[in-house]
């Protein structure tokens, strides 16, 4: 197991840092510069700018400069929000968005094991293909439609939840953002338990439970659910993945000082350090669940351990 | 096909009316109608309502279900492109270089996509070619590992080994015996990339970051009805309903095919 997480850390390291390096270039070749302007600048005012700034380094030794500020947590000033640094405004919107996200994923994750146990205990029926549709359905659900539609319809029209707005994290502002949010993860989620069911189903220590009386829920639970989530657990990576770029979309329907709004201001007025720092935090994020995912698999089915 | 007619049925309705619709319609999608500013539907000549400058909803609605469409095709268009030749190539080599060549693969899949998009479109500027070219550069992933599978599988059967044993060059090899076998599978991918870069198009043009005015896509129509929807809620329901539908079919149509080939 020890060797496992070693050698997914090994390859999750050189991606994370092929990130930040890649976008730090990308951004160096964009058109335009910090000090572009209408007025030409005098040349030595301009020698001088690049100077105080290390923009007259070699390029690898500004990579270098970067990579160093980035280990150390700076990502540099703001370009828009002036008097912040990105590092301040990350700090401030990444609460909110974890929130978010954590308790979406933790919704998705209720859903979809749920449906799908519920599912394939009446495998076979009507019930199980109008659930599994239902789930397949959700899954082609984008969240910017359904997060509108759902405030259109549970707060404008049947009046029982906040329109938007954070209200302090009071849980009564979450609940439409959160059900916005975890709904495709959820569709998805139960089709992977389902599938994974069916084969569980069919194996020999499943068989032979049923075979000594037990109850079909308790042969369900105890027997099958665990080999049945393994194929769950590797898909938490992507189900992050899919959750933190839902939440900038969903952030900005419902208009929640999180990171996702930020990103989309930031991208909208070319703040070129700020929507550099969110696409790395991001990365790393997503690395750091695939790593937790390779955990929860090694738990799960025991063979993976070795 | 029979579990799948409905939504080959439903599909095929919608693309009709995305192509033929704005032809006959006497509104442009842009065009503001000064006296009928944010109509209900069912009002004399706007059969769906006007948005909140009196532009036809209809009209928009069509306009931007054939933008969304052809973002889509297009972008699909390169993700297969570069799905094919990186799985082919990595599935024929095999050994060292398929080995480097699916590592890069599995590295791509950590990263944040839709960042990586956005990344490009702030630093290159909007335009609807950077898209469906990003779109396209960041959706090949699966192509490319189910191709490899399948190249991979394919190289060692008999028709195959026949041609190298008859002195086939590899490349002849390649688009006479190999590409014909990979055709079926390579559409059932391709037809669930559609929904997920109908996604992603809709995703960036409504953030602002997609698709620009005066060209519509769907994504803007969602985004300029959910401002709206307070007093307009048709302005968010029709084109939402329109992507919703879209979405959901290419889904159900795409799934199919890929149990039936699998």
């Amino acid at each position: 197991m020890r060797a496992l997480i070693l050698r997914r850390l090994l390859t999750a390291l050189p991606t994370l840092l092929a990130v930040v390096i890649l976008s730090f270039l990308l951004m160096k070749v964009a058109p335009g510069g910090p000090f572009d302007s209408e007025r030409a600048l005098d040349p030595a005012t301009e020698a001088a700018l690049a100077r105080a700034y290390g923009l007259d380094l070699p390029l690898h030794e500004q990579v270098w400069r970067y990579l160093l500020r980035v280990a150390q947590g700076d990502f540099g000033p703001s370009l828009v929000y002036r008097d912040f640094t990105v590092t301040d405004l990350v700090a401030q919107g990444l609460p909110v968005s974890l929130t978010l996200g954590a308790l979406a994923l933790v919704a998705a994750l209720a859903i979809g094991i749920g449906a799908g146990l519920f599912a394939a205990a009446r495998a076979g029926r009507p019930v199980d293909h109008a659930i599994m549709l239902a789930m397949t359905l959700l899954t082609a659900l984008p969240s910017f439609v359904t997060g509108p539609v759902l405030a259109l319809v549970f707060a404008l029209w049947l009046g029982w939840l906040p329109v938007s707005g954070w209200g302090d994290g009071r849980p009564a502002f979450l609940v439409l953002p959160v059900i916005a949010l975890a709904l495709p993860v959820a569709g998805a989620i139960a089709k992977l338990t389902r599938a994974g069911l069916a084969t569980a189903l069919a194996q020999d220590h499943v068989r032979t439970a049923r075979a000594r009386g037990l109850s079909p829920l308790r042969v369900l639970v105890r027997h099958a659910l665990r080999p049945a989530l393994v194929p769950v657990a590797s898909y938490l990576g992507p189900a992050a993945a899919g959750l933190l770029t839902g939440a900038v979309v969903i952030e900005t329907v419902f208009a929640l000082p999180g990171l996702g709004g930020y990103f989309v201001q930031g991208a909208l007025n070319r703040d070129y350090p700020l929507v550099l720092a969110v696409v790395i935090l991001y990365a790393a994020l997503i690395l750091l669940f695939n790593l937790i995912a390779d955990l929860a698999y090694g738990w799960l089915d025991p063979r993976i351990r070795g | 096909m029979k579990a799948a007619r409905l939504p080959v049925l439903l599909l095929g309705l919608v693309i009709l009316a995305a192509i033929v619709g704005p032809m006959l319609l006497p509104w442009r999608h842009d065009a503001i109608d000064w006296n009928a500013v944010r109509v209900p539907p069912g009002s004399p000549g706007h059969p769906l309502g006007t948005d909140m400058v009196g532009r036809d909803l209809l009209a928009r609605s069509l306009a931007g279900t054939r933008i969304t469409l052809l973002v889509a095709a297009a972008a699909a268009g390169v993700s297969l492109l570069i799905g094919v030749a990186w799985g082919a190539v990595a599935g024929w080599k095999g050994g060292r270089i398929d080995e480097a060549m699916m590592r890069i693969v599995d590295g791509l899949y950590a990263l944040p996509f839709m960042f990586v998009v956005i990344l490009l479109m702030v630093l290159f500027g909007r335009s609807i070619l950077l898209v469906f070219l990003g779109i396209g550069a960041v959706e090949w992933l699966t192509m490319a590992r189910v191709v490899r599978g399948q190249v991979l599988a394919l190289r060692e059967r008999p028709f195959v080994l026949a041609a190298e044993a008859a002195g086939a060059r590899a490349p002849a090899i390649m688009i006479g015996h190999i590409l014909p076998n990979l055709a079926g599978i390579a559409i059932a991918y391709l037809l669930l990339t559609i929904p997920q870069v109908v996604m992603i198009e809709s995703f960036l043009s409504f953030l602002g970051l997609g698709v620009q005015e005066p060209l519509t896509s769907l994504g803007i129509l969602v985004k300029e009805g959910a401002d709206d929807m307070d007093v307009a809620p048709h302005a968010l329901l029709l084109p939402g309903g329109i992507l919703v539908t879209i979405l959901i079919c290419l889904t159900l149509i795409g799934e199919d095919l890929r149990d039936r080939l699998a």
